[in-house]
């Protein structure tokens, strides 16, 4: 599992601002883990998509006052839209993979039902990666991760710029 | 389950002071659902303790530097608690998911039958199935019970390491540490 940024927020800083810098990285970690997701012979992949999503879901919801609250809701729910769409690819992948081990264990006269579970189970995989496929794309289009920062922006737009000497 | 409106959250204010009104609200929340999941057939309590317990981990996971020593170990605690409870639901989940698919299968071989005939499970596509996914029911409500037990033991170790009066002490402290 990736392991999350350490971020430079101080406890005496202002709830605000520490929450704008907590969503411009944790949502740069969710993109980040984007590339390669769909492919499924490597499921840590969409497992780390999927944790990023998770930490970045919570942040908005702990950070959720210092946000404008007309933006905000429409981000934190495409940002769930996306981590159901991870989740619905997980879930397979981690029956998949737990139901391989178990059927080791089974005398001939047992493996049939489970390997049919599971032939099932990758059918449901596919379908959750085509849909996984489609909500990335949405995430895109609506500008997911510039509307993120956007919102982090508008809590603590940051450093004042230097003046010109 | 919905979470618990926390109030007095104040933008402008120390991110340890609303951070700490958020963990002492999340923390109720948890213990709250206590002794109801204690019992094996509150389903629904374990799960919404589960989300309690991720929802406490989560603001504990961003701000435990905050706070006094304490709070990183809570951290742990309820990572551990979450991930004991997480097992539960899901393994249940996957054996409803089994016993609908061997209905599915009988209930269409039936036709328009009157009553289910018994033979008809050596006439439906996934007889030679059924041995194993018993197996595998089995195997999930046996292990669901043993994480159960487990599950009950750790919340007891952590009413008796004092869990919930060391957290609480611990988020009034302040830390002079980066997150």
């Amino acid at each position: 599992m990736a392991k999350a940024e350490e971020i430079d927020v101080t406890p005496d800083e202002p709830y605000r601002r520490a929450g704008a810098a907590i969503v411009r990285v944790r949502a740069g970690e969710l993109f980040d883990h984007a590339e390669g997701v769909l492919d499924t012979r490597d499921i840590e992949r969409v497992h780390d998509m999927r944790v990023a999503s998770r930490r970045l879901r919570a942040v908005l919801e702990i950070f959720a006052p210092c946000f404008p609250q007309s933006e905000f809701k429409g981000v934190l729910r495409d940002v769930k839209q996306l981590a159901d769409a991870l989740g619905e690819r997980r879930d397979p992948d981690v029956h998949i993979d737990a139901l391989r081990t178990f059927s080791k264990a089974l005398t001939a006269a047992n493996k049939h039902g489970v390997a049919r579970l599971i032939e099932d189970l990758e059918e449901r995989q596919a379908r959750a990666n085509e849909a996984l496929a489609a909500e990335l794309e949405r995430a895109e289009q609506r500008g997911l991760h510039g509307r993120l920062l956007a919102l982090a922006d508008a809590a603590d737009p940051g450093p004042e710029p230097e003046p010109a000497a | 389950m919905k979470a618990r409106k926390v109030s007095g959250l104040d933008p402008e204010a120390a991110l340890a002071d609303n951070a700490e009104r958020i963990i002492r609200v999340r923390l109720d929340e948890l213990c709250g659902f206590m002794p109801k999941a204690a019992d094996p057939e509150e389903i629904g309590a374990l799960h919404d303790m589960r989300i309690a317990a991720k929802r406490l981990r989560y603001i504990l996971e961003i701000t435990a530097p905050c706070f006094g020593p304490y709070a990183k170990t809570a951290t742990k605690m309820t990572k551990e608690l979450q991930d004991l409870l997480g097992e539960i639901p899901e393994t249940e989940q996957f054996a409803e998911r089994l016993l609908a698919a061997d209905t599915a299968a009988l209930h269409e071989a039936a036709g328009d039958a009157d009553d289910l005939d018994p033979a008809l499970l050596k006439q439906v596509p996934h007889a030679r199935d059924h041995a194993g996914l018993a197996a595998l029911q089995a195997h999930l409500r046996a292990r669901r019970l043993i994480l159960f037990d487990r599950f009950l033991e750790l919340w007891g170790e952590h009413e008796r390491k004092g869990f919930r009066a060391r957290l609480e002490y611990a988020v009034g402290e302040r830390a002079d540490a980066h997150i």
